[in-house]
């Protein structure tokens, strides 16, 4: 499903290069859920972009969902964004003039969908986060875990095949941390989505197949989560 | 884009205050564009309304307020091709005496004024009242309407020029829009003027009509041939020169409206682009967000540009809609203006509305281009890594 090999990716601060990636290879299968951990600035939301269509490597190949991204310009980026790739950020990022239900219908205004099947899938979308009720409901009438579930609601309306999350329980009490990591791991388990997280939060640790390590732009090591077949939970 | 308008109305509800302040200087700004440009468009108006191209003005070559002969009329009217003349002077007639004259105001030959404007479409009815009846007067709409006059009406007008005070009687009107013309009988004045001791042989100008267009040069040619050498020599002229020289002074105060109007096009502009600017600056990082779920730039771009410019529209119909009242409030507050003439019509015209409207609209389409284009070009991975 993501297949990144040897990417490097160097920033130009003023006179200054930051390598926030240094030769990285990595592959996850679909229908896998892996984090992405390590210290700030380690590279971890780099690679994430990276993987994501968001950003460009330096150097190296990156192939996801069978597109090679270095050859697709930026109008192709966003299409295959918007067809593969579901995304959660940390401060959820719902825009705040919308209701609930129309922020999930966001990504599908880019579809040629019908009106009426678009509040339909943003109704099951809200459906399988636990949010039907809440769907007229703006953003600020909402709890931290509640505007992360609709976030959630977003990234899946569409039905991609790979979700990414950036900090996802960053700004979120433990319990909310929690259903949040269980509705990503139901997403993978029981939608055979492919979840790439970065984040901290060592709870996550239980939820996820795989943990990817990195420090200093350097992936240093590849170890089981918790919910991988023989893991911990 | 259809599909995209509640998110593009939404984010303008989004700062009402901004909304409403941001609306209401494009607002403001297209009503005082297009009132301004009522001006010019007064004078354009009433040089192809009132022209005729018969008629032609005989007055003295020295300028139009030295006085020419009575007997000039008749001498006029014998000149081969003319089929009827008559004489204006000016009465200069204050109706309320505290505010000076308010309207034009001409004593005139009742029985020729018929022949010589019958593309007016006076009223027959009217015009033989008017010639019948010693004291009566033909008034333009504009004056009826500025001071609620209607026919029937009697009212007294203090002249300016000579030592009397005319009461008058409205048999009929000159259904010109913008029309602020008042007719009296020569007739009538000179009788006062002799009740008196008071002889009264002068005239302003004789307007005469010609039978053919084609004749015209030839018949103004003859005429001031006919005055060559006299005690006051004349110079003839078309009505469309007439009134365009008379009113060409006004020529460089209708550059300075237009000046302005640029002027206060651009400032809004500057102002409306500050505006956007300030709220695409503040959703930089939605406008990440969306691109990062498969927004494109150009999509982008266009719903910033359609929320500018819807922004504009909904202002540019306010503006529209204040020009028809502040234009209506001005014309009857104004009136005739002696300095302005026909500038002071405050001409409300299809034309001009619908100006009002593009300029909104280009203003709100300009003022989002820059700050549009810059935001929706941001790069997604560092504005989401500035930003959150």
């Amino acid at each position: 499903m993501i297949d990144l090999r040897n990417v490097s990716r160097i920033y130009r601060r003023g006179a200054d290069e930051v390598h926030a990636l240094e030769h990285v290879s990595l592959h996850v299968p679909a229908a896998r859920f892996v984090a992405l951990m390590g210290p700030s600035g380690s590279g971890k939301s780099t690679l994430l972009n990276i993987l994501a269509g968001l950003d460009r490597p330096t150097d190296g190949e990156v192939v996801v969902a069978g597109e090679r991204l270095n050859d697709l310009s930026e109008d192709e980026l966003a299409a295959f964004r918007g067809r593969h790739v579901g995304f959660v950020f940390q401060f959820f990022n719902l825009i705040p003039v919308l209701t609930a239900q129309e922020n999930v219908e966001l990504p599908l205004l880019l579809t040629h969908l019908a009106r009426a099947e678009r509040r339909e899938r943003a109704a099951t979308a809200l459906r399988v986060v636990g949010l039907s009720e809440r769907a007229r409901h703006v953003p600020n009438q909402l709890s931290g875990g509640e505007q992360q579930r609709v976030a959630i609601a977003r990234a899946i309306v569409s039905d991609p095949e790979i979700i990414v999350a950036d900090e996802p329980t960053g700004d979120l009490d433990a319990k909310n941390a929690e259903e949040t990591l269980g509705l990503l791991r139901t997403l993978k388990q029981d939608f055979a989505k492919t979840v790439v997280m970065v984040t901290h939060d060592p709870r996550a640790e239980k939820y996820v197949d795989l943990v990817h390590h990195l420090d200093k732009g350097v992936l240093l090591e590849t170890r089981e989560g918790g919910a991988a077949p023989g893991g911990a939970s | 884009m259809i599909r995209f308008l509640p998110l593009v109305w939404r984010n303008l509800g989004r700062n009402k205050t901004r909304s409403v302040l941001t609306g209401a200087a494009i607002a403001l700004a297209i009503a005082l564009v297009c009132v301004l440009r009522t001006m010019p468009a007064g004078l354009d108006n009433l040089l192809a309304s009132i022209t005729a191209n018969t008629r032609i003005s005989v007055h003295n070559e020295a300028g139009i307020v030295y006085a020419l002969p009575y007997s000039y009329l008749q001498k006029v009217r014998s000149v081969p091709g003319v089929v009827a003349a008559t004489s204006w002077t000016w009465f200069g007639g204050a109706f309320e005496e505290e505010k000076g004259v308010t309207f034009p105001n001409f004593a005139v030959d009742a029985d020729s004024i018929g022949p010589v404007y019958q593309d007016l479409g006076i009223a027959p009815e009217a015009l033989e009242a008017f010639r019948r009846q010693r004291d009566s007067a033909l008034v333009g709409r504009q004056t009826l309407e500025k001071y609620h006059w209607k026919v029937g009406d009697r009212v007294t007008l203090k002249s300016t020029v000579f030592p009397v005070d005319l009461e008058i009687q409205i048999v009929g009107e000159i259904p010109l829009a913008n029309d602020p013309r008042l007719w009296l009988q020569r007739e009538y004045l000179s009788q006062a003027l002799e009740a008196q001791g008071s002889h009264f042989d002068l005239i302003n100008m004789v307007w005469a009509r010609v039978d053919e267009p084609e004749r015209v040069n030839d018949v103004m040619r003859t005429i001031d041939e006919l005055f060559r050498n006299s005690e006051a020599e004349t110079a003839s002229e078309t009505e469309k020169s007439f009134f365009g020289n008379l009113f060409g002074n006004l020529q460089g105060f209708v550059t300075v409206i237009l000046l302005v109007t640029g002027m206060v096009t651009l400032c809004i502009v500057f102002i409306a682009a500050n505006t956007a600017s300030m709220s695409i600056r503040e959703r930089v990082g939605e406008l990440a967000v969306m691109k990062a779920l498969g927004f494109r730039w150009r999509t982008l771009f266009w719903l910033l540009i359609l929320e500018a410019g819807l922004l504009a529209a909904v202002s540019g119909a306010a503006g529209v809609a204040i020009t028809l009242g502040l234009a209506r409030a001005l014309k009857n507050l104004a009136g005739w203006s002696p300095q302005l003439g026909p500038l002071a019509s405050f001409l409300v015209t299809n034309a001009i509305l619908v100006e009002g409207l593009f300029l909104a609209l280009v203003i709100g389409i300009v003022s989002g281009v820059v700050p549009a284009f810059g935001a929706s070009r941001r790069s997604v991975a560092a504005t989401l890594r500035e930003v959150f």
